[in-house]
């Protein structure tokens, strides 16, 4: 069984976010700037503006899992015919759908976050997630708890198994942080070395501190029109949604069986296998790379389990093949959530519309498929579930 | 902050009590004698509702381990070690290694159940190497 297609059904026509570094220093200052539904209603009009749209020409509506559904409709002011609520990637995924069985035409996915301003824990007693994710809090006896310390075990036993070593793992956030220094969007700009990775305390060892992302308030929205449609109607070229793919591992997920054992690679090889078939291109094709990064440690098992390089050596890859700027594969060219903004996701799907349009500046990627043709390629593998989506001009 | 504090959902409440007695059990399914970790309604493997409880052997080998230098928990102050250990039975768990601790990798190293506790007195199922 193959997946039925939604290759090039759908296309993004309009991205926005909320002012990343204006409120982060509004918030360090002491200050509220908005709450999550205000800064997803600062990305909606950025979004809007960027689609050269009306409201009224969205007839479909995603928000995030940290929005109530109806409250955001209410603020935004749609009336929808088809919606619901999802996190970044899935979100796409379901607009494509929708679009293809024509419940909608124009949908807007809409994300809002006050996070950092509301002092949410992702560690300890109040662990996020631990209502959705029983591993989250199941070890908290033992005194394990943090997603970042679940995947400090998870690259522990990578490394040891593959010769990944920390040094080579501090690429990753030495890369992304050179990224985001050409980044006026993003937070963490001034960039670092391999030395200062190294000198950097251990939060969870073997992870040290910029290892982890960052926690910020901030906004996000896609419009995903149908293809057809989005050709008449945006103000851009738009960006077609090429394929998609998703497989999860559920099973042994609390007591991290696939997580330690597998590094969730049966998940992102299934996943590959789907969205490559669905794009009709592959790794070769892509200019760029986004990878969900709450930890660095996703990039080296993505770069492995999606077919960027030979199963153990990641290592080697990164430290001479390279994945900044420049490299075999850019990954994360935005800066990711280490460096640029921690949206869920939701900014690496800006920051892909954006490198396809060729709107990026001084760390724009260059175009690798036919014709001046760029495809850039997101995913994701969060808790085992593994999703991937692939934008193309 | 405040102190950790176990998930106790209605199955894992019997392997709490054994904990405390000493005598680490798990279920083990009465259908296809699958260990089942956490504890839970059925048996992923074969879905029957029917298990009994058994003792553990307590034996298991290190999967991987992280060291934490920040503090989450009253109950947990840093630094400390956090260890993931499959078991004989099948099932992976998470513990702490007390006692001495191994020279270079810490993976494949044998090891058995040694009860302690956490700062705050709680007893835990801990481990230590086993020869
Ligand atoms: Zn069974």
């Amino acid at each position: 069984m193959t997946a039925r297609d939604l290759a090039r059904v759908g296309a993004v026509i309009g991205v926005g976010e909320s002012d990343y570094v204006g409120d982060h220093a509004r918030v360090r200052a002491g200050e509220k700037p908005a709450d999550s539904y205000g800064y997803a209603a600062d990305a909606f009009r950025a979004a809007l503006a960027d689609a050269g749209i009306g409201r009224d020409e969205i007839d479909g509506l995603i928000v995030g899992p940290t929005l109530a559904y109806e409250r955001t409709g209410e603020i935004l002011g749609i009336n929808p015919r088809w919606g619901g609520q999802a996190d970044a990637m899935l979100a796409v995924i379901e607009a494509c759908m929708a679009i293809r069985s024509g419940l909608a035409e124009v949908v807007a996915l809409v994300y809002g976050n006050d996070q950092r301003s509301a002092a949410i824990q992702y560690g300890g007693p109040e662990a996020m997630g631990g209502n959705m994710f029983l591993s989250y809090v199941y070890h908290a006896p033992w005194g394990f708890t943090s997603q970042g310390a679940l995947y400090a075990m998870m690259f522990r036993r990578f490394g040891e198994l593959t010769g990944c070593t920390e040094r080579d793992l501090g690429e990753v956030a030495v890369a992304q942080r050179h990224a985001a220094s050409l980044n006026p969007h993003a937070l963490m700009r001034k960039p670092i070395t391999i030395e200062d990775y190294m000198a950097a305390r251990y939060i969870c060892e073997p992870l040290r501190l910029f290892d982890y992302c960052l926690i910020n308030d901030g906004g996000v929205v896609l419009i995903i029109a149908e293809a057809e449609r989005a050709r008449k109607m945006a103000r851009k070229a738009p960006v077609l949604i090429h394929g998609v793919g998703r497989s999860d591992l559920n099973r042994g997920a609390t007591s991290l069986e696939p997580r330690l054992l597998e590094f969730y690679r049966p998940a992102q090889e299934a996943c590959a296998a789907q969205v490559y078939a669905m794009a009709g291109v592959g790794p070769e094709d892509m200019s760029a790379l986004q990878i969900y990064d709450s930890f660095s440690c996703h990039v080296p098992f993505a770069l492995e389990g999606y077919g960027y390089c030979r199963p153990g050596d990641v290592g080697r890859f990164m430290r001479e093949d390279g994945i900044g700027l420049g490299g075999r594969i850019p990954v994360n060219t935005g800066g990711g959530h280490l460096s640029e903004s921690y949206m869920q996701g939701w900014a690496h799907q800006v920051e892909a519309v954006r490198q396809v349009r060729g709107e990026c500046g001084a760390r724009q990627v260059a175009a690798r498929g036919a014709g001046d043709s760029r495809f850039v390629h997101y995913n994701s593998d969060v808790a085992g579930k593994a999703v991937s989506i692939i934008y193309g001009s | 902050m405040a102190n950790s504090a176990a998930v106790l959902s209605m199955y894992d409440e019997p392997m709490w009590e054994s904990i405390r007695a000493h005598d680490w059990h798990l279920q083990q399914c009465d259908d296809c004698s699958e260990w089942r970790y956490p504890p839970g309604p059925c048996c992923p493997k074969c879905l029957s509702p029917r298990s009994t409880w058994r003792p553990l052997s307590g034996r298991g080998e290190i999967a991987s381990w992280v060291v934490f230098h920040r503090q989450y928990f009253d109950n947990w102050p840093p630094p400390y070690n956090v260890v993931a250990v499959k078991l004989a039975e099948g099932p992976l768990v998470i513990s702490n290694l007390t006692g001495p601790e191994p020279e270079g990798s810490w993976i494949g190293r044998p090891v058995e159940v040694a009860y302690g506790t956490d700062a705050a007195g709680t007893l835990l199922p801990q481990m230590r190497l086993a020869e």
